[in-house]
């Protein structure tokens, strides 16, 4: 029988996650709570208009200060750019995949069945159609760019040029690959099918394999994705979402440690299913890691101590992915694929353990000027 | 001499021209229906779990079940649908509390198992039909960007008693209830379980 009582609404999970994390007002609530009223702290964390054009220049601080992002914690960052918005000379309009960071800071995002290269001003000053299916895009140091679609490796130059490529997997079960990445001259491949990292070089010869050295032989994907990074020392990390932990490893593919586990009040802890979904190695050593569900990104201590949190509000709820790139001045790069824009995240300046209202310089361009907490 | 018709007599001819069509057009319409090997079934990508199957049915226990789409699933060992993710924490850190009200979404570990570790395990999540009422809790749980969206309601051919007018579809506020040619599939749909409540 029908019942005609009525309750009180129950509040989503969401809702409960978000009160149980941040006040009432939400995370820019408690920034401009916190930094006082002089400062002339904005409390909308979007940035006046969503522009190609970076919102905050040097002297931002002064005019107003940036959109604050992130929880108070140990480091804290600001939404500085969006690029690729509805609102932009070139938006994206069917997609956004991906997005790598090359020589120089140059951006290159994956969408609507090209690459697009973005200056370090947030200026278009390259596009190429891609291949079909491309799901992932990587930028080597040397120029090269790099593009997986299904069980495809593309390799182009800086301006585009096909200039290799080969098929991923075993003969007889090619490689679903949802993450692709450069290693001096290897290129390494995530294989979704096979849940393991695949090491080839240029030629497409197989050198190894990289998260089979565990107790069920591989990554456990219950998402059906892997995403991972590597830095200049050949540290691999990867997602592991099934145990909602962020793994490393050495390039040889032996394990080198882990850290994360499934919690739904601590923001430490990954939520939901599986958790982290996407992952970037910050070039201070950090992890940045993005989740679904509560969809944020949190920047980690490769210990796993948490850093700083860049909340649920500045991401569309819906996304099962956010890709992630960071720059060399420590900017974070997170492309939302629902709303199809790349939102880019920049350290704000402490002075002693109190935020002074003001981007970190590195986000000027004096990565010097990084400072650890 | 031939008779002309009056007006009366043509606008009465064209009414009984127009009735005899109609009862006809009518008749037909409804053999065709009944003769027709069409379902009542749920379309997933309009469905959004609003409990409604489980309340409408004219059957005790719903003729809509949950359906776990196993190509879909995670095989999770936190599996959103299965656990109430929010409750409470155990002592293994994991949740304390499910979702299903019925306790009808069963797992069992499937591969090699590690009794040490659940994390390193794959789950395989069914549904004990004799249990699920339709509410669609697990359905919603599962939803992307939660779940992988594996689960969905579906009418059970073998339970549904084939109303001329299906309660669900008058019901849904979403217009999931749609009617589907099945080829090849008997009129007699199935055995029918249940008597009308």
């Amino acid at each position: 029988m029908n019942s005609n009582k009525v309750e009180p609404r129950r509040l989503s999970l969401r809702e409960r996650i978000s009160k149980s994390w941040f006040p009432p007002a939400g995370v820019a609530g408690a920034f401009t709570a916190f930094v006082p009223a002089a400062h002339g702290a904005r409390p909308d964390p979007q940035p006046a208009s969503p522009t190609a054009e970076p919102a905050a220049s040097p002297a931002a601080g002064q005019a107003g200060e940036p959109a604050r992002a992130s929880r108070r914690l140990e480091r804290e960052y600001a939404l500085i750019a969006v690029l690729g918005a509805k609102s932009a000379a070139l938006p994206f309009h069917h997609s956004l995949l991906g997005i790598a960071v090359g020589a120089g800071d140059s951006i290159y995002a994956l969408g609507d069945d090209e690459v697009r290269v973005y200056d370090s001003g947030g200026n278009v000053v390259r596009r190429w159609k891609t291949i079909a299916r491309a799901g992932c895009i990587a930028a080597g140091p040397d120029g090269r760019v790099l593009v997986g679609a299904g069980n495809l490796v593309e390799i182009c130059d800086a301006g585009g040029s096909r200039v290799g490529g080969f098929a991923a997997g075993d003969a007889t079960k090619p490689a679903r690959i949802t993450s692709i990445k450069a290693y001096g001259k290897e290129i390494l491949v995530a294989d979704a099918d096979a849940r393991i990292i695949r090491r080839y070089d240029t030629n497409g010869r197989q050198l190894g394999l990289i998260g089979n050295q565990n107790k069920t032989g591989s990554f456990i994907l219950p998402n059906k994705s892997l995403d991972f990074d590597v830095d200049a020392q050949g540290v691999v990390r990867a997602t592991d979402t099934g145990r909602h932990q962020v793994t490393a490893w050495t390039i040889a593919g032996s394990p080198l440690g882990k850290f994360g586990r499934f919690g739904m009040t601590n923001p430490e802890d990954f939520v939901g299913c599986c958790n982290p979904v996407n992952l970037a190695n910050a070039p201070d050593g950090r992890i940045v890691t993005a989740e679904k569900m509560i969809s944020r990104v949190k920047v980690y201590e490769p210990d796993g101590k948490l850093l700083a949190v860049i909340g649920p509000e500045n991401f569309d709820p819906n996304c099962i992915h956010i890709h992630l790139a960071v720059d060399s001045k420590g900017r974070i790069l997170a492309a939302d694929p629902v709303r199809r824009e790349i939102r880019i995240f920049s350290l704000v300046a402490r002075k002693g353990n109190e935020p002074t209202g003001e981007l970190h310089p590195s986000a000027h361009g004096k990565l010097e000027e990084v400072t650890r907490g | 001499m031939s008779e002309k018709s009056t007006r009366r007599q043509f606008i009465d001819r064209s009414c009984r021209i127009l009735g005899f069509a109609a009862i006809g057009g009518a008749a037909g319409l409804l053999s065709h229906r009944a003769s027709s090997n069409a379902v009542y079934q749920v379309d997933p990508g309009k469905c959004t779990a609003c409990d409604l199957c489980r309340t409408s049915c004219v059957l005790s226990l719903s003729a809509v079940k949950a359906v776990n789409q196993f190509d879909k699933c995670g095989y999770c060992m936190l599996c959103p649908a299965y656990f109430d993710i929010s409750s409470a924490p155990n002592e293994k850190a994991i949740p304390s509390g499910k979702v299903c009200p019925q306790d009808a979404l069963k797992r069992r570990v499937v591969g090699r198992v590690d009794e040490e570790d659940p994390n390193n395990n794959y789950y395989e999540y069914t549904i004990d039909e004799t249990l699920c009422d339709g509410c669609g809790k697990c359905v919603k749980a599962c939803k992307p960007p939660m779940g992988n969206g594996s689960l969905r309601l579906e009418i059970r051919y073998a339970r549904c008693v084939e109303c001329n007018e299906c309660a669900i579809q008058i019901a849904c506020p979403d217009r999931a209830i749609v009617r589907i040619p099945v080829p090849g599939l008997s009129p007699a749909v199935g055995a029918k379980e249940d008597k009308h409540a």
